[in-house]
């Protein structure tokens, strides 16, 4: 379970995470905040769909990609939090592509 | 466009040295960096650290924050949050820069990419809640963010030292499960006397495996067979030791197993690379000063041959005083001169490193995947098995198996299963990876958007001042 041993002083912004409004800390990684608020799940694997989660939080893996304000394949752990920003699990597979396309 | 002396990619500590050294000398440096700030993974946050105290990161860390002073009171032009996704030998860089497609021209470009960890795949590598023991590290520094509970497990100075800060921080930790074979203490021994040279990093090692012993916490050493456990998280780790089986329940499992260069951008740019039998993984091919097959292109720091921060602090100062000699600054006489002491401290770090080297070198048990279920390809999700059959179907380098089975495809480009399928290939072949190869990597080296390739912006440098002329 993760945890944050910031000390409560950093200016507040609200941000939504899958539809949930959260609080976070100005500064901080989009990653920290979905980590904090139990929201692990980063993306849907391409082809079979599983969870995914970050795995190296310093940009290498492309595993925390997520969607933010509807742009897909943005890295979480490379962008800070900024207020009103929508950020969302990101459910791009092979099938939602198939779906999308109409076959 | 105005085109600057030199550009450097990458903010750690090998390009914050080099930028100082070259600004101070009065060219004109452009520094690209991914990071807001600089600094590197080594350094991150440590301007502005959001933990109560750093203090209980380690004296190496804080101490980055005089670098990180210098680098701000140079003359340097420093674009933060730019991802460099285009070097070209032709002195051009293309990069991403606040939602803008950026260009710049520089006569010299020092590429410094740092260090990724080696992927660590296990079966269960790719469950949520498994993370490198770096990102507990960047989780740390970044944002002060802790893990209650979790598991440790592989081998290597980083892992004892994210330990040791969790124990100083009071986080409670499941166990430390070392994976440093035996065999890797008894072949490390002889290198001992050579390495004793440098009591004090030895002392420092020794002081964070007494830390981590007193504490109390389970520490399980030659683990082998390790598994994550869990069906759609991480619920746990298993392994064996002295012929038993274990399971440590934890909902985070953090791995590692030693860092290799981080290769995407020195690949790219098609520079001669070597593989270092010593720490297993390539490397781009450099003289003493950095200077690659490219002689306008340089690297330094861990993203050209693994050596500590130390290292690249210095590595990046040697690439420095080469660039201004190329660039007319500096005699060659007085490059050497100056580069004197530098040469002589690397000469005396190297048996040190070689011995680090030796202890914690990987098993092939650790570094390949052994079971044909594991995923090799996170992105495009390749097995072993997969792999195998691309392999016995004709695919006998790693471009042909890309071709075949889309492993190194995917958004990481290859970073992760690199290494991995190189290795495969090595051993199915029965040849050494010189042989074998790498993927061929071409730019954009990120994803880019065709909003942000529409969105053209050059960066010229600064006209030169006349106390610079």
């Amino acid at each position: 379970m993760f945890r944050s041993l910031r000390p409560k002083t950093a200016p507040e912004i609200t941000l939504s995470i899958n539809g949930h409004d959260i609080i976070a800390t100005a500064g901080q990684s989009v990653w920290s905040a979905m980590a904090l608020n139990g929201q692990t799940v980063t993306r849907r694997a391409a082809l079979s769909g599983e969870d995914r989660s970050a795995y190296c939080t310093m940009g290498v893996c492309f595993e925390c990609m997520v969607e933010i304000d509807g742009v897909p394949n943005q890295q979480a752990c490379m962008r800070q939090v900024s207020d009103g920003m929508k950020v969302s699990t990101q459910n791009i597979t092979e099938s939602s592509e198939a779906t999308n396309a109409g076959l | 466009m105005q085109a600057f002396d030199c550009a450097i990619v990458g903010a750690g500590p090998a390009g914050m040295s080099a930028a100082i050294e070259l600004a101070n000398a009065g060219a004109r440096v452009a520094v690209l960096d991914r990071g807001q700030k600089p600094g590197g993974q080594i350094y991150r946050s440590v301007s502005e650290s959001p933990l109560p105290d750093a203090n209980v990161l380690g004296p190496d860390y804080t101490a980055g924050a005089e670098l990180l002073t210098a680098f701000s009171r140079a003359d340097i032009t420093h674009f933060a949050g730019a991802d460099a996704w285009h070097l070209g030998d032709d002195g051009r860089i293309l990069f991403s820069h606040l939602g803008e497609t950026c260009e710049l021209h520089c006569r010299e470009m020092l590429v410094c990419p740092g260090a990724m960890e080696r992927p660590m795949p296990i079966p269960g590598w790719t469950l949520p809640g498994v993370m490198t023991a770096g990102a507990a590290q960047v989780m740390l520094k970044s944002d002060a963010m802790v893990s209650d509970g979790a598991v440790f497990a592989g081998s290597g100075p980083l892992l004892y030292l994210i330990v040791a800060q969790y124990l100083r921080l009071g986080v409670p930790v499941a166990a430390l499960v070392d994976t440093t074979p035996r065999q890797n203490y008894l072949n490390a021994a002889l290198m001992l006397p050579r390495a004793l040279r440098r009591t004090e990093l030895l002392k420092k090692g020794l002081t964070l495996l007494a830390e981590i012993k007193r504490s109390g916490i389970p520490v399980y050493r030659f683990a082998e067979g390790l598994k994550v456990l869990g069906e759609e998280n991480a619920t746990g780790l298993q392994f064996t030791t002295k012929g038993q089986t274990h399971e440590i329940a934890a909902d985070t499992v953090f791995l590692h197993q030693g860092v290799q260069p981080n290769l995407n951008m020195t690949r790219a740019m098609d520079l001669e690379h070597r593989w270092n039998l010593k720490q297993l993984c390539w490397q781009v091919v450099t003289d003493p000063f950095g200077q690659t097959s490219v002689p306008h292109v340089s690297a330094a720091g861990d993203g050209a041959g693994i050596f500590g921060a130390d290292g690249a602090l210095i590595t990046g100062r040697l690439a420095a005083l080469n660039i201004l000699h190329r660039l007319g600054r500096l005699t060659l006489a007085e490059r050497d001169r100056q580069a004197a002491p530098d040469l002589a401290q690397i000469t005396a770090m190297a048996p040190f490193r070689a011995f680090i080297d030796r202890l914690y070198r990987p098993t092939d048990a650790l570094r390949l995947p052994q079971e044909l279920s594991t995923l090799v390809c996170r992105c495009e999700e390749q097995t072993l098995a997969d792999l195998r059959a691309g392999f016995d179907r004709g695919a006998r380098d790693p471009n042909a198996l890309k071709s075949l089975t889309r492993c190194g495809m995917g958004p990481c480009q290859g970073r992760q299963c690199g290494h991995m399928v190189a290795g495969l290939l090595s051993e199915w072949r029965d040849e050494r990876p010189e042989t074998i190869g790498y993927y061929r990597l071409r730019s954009p080296q990120r994803l880019l958007t065709l909003k942000e390739l529409s969105r053209y912006q050059a960066a010229s440098a600064p006209a030169q001042t006349e106390a610079a002329q």
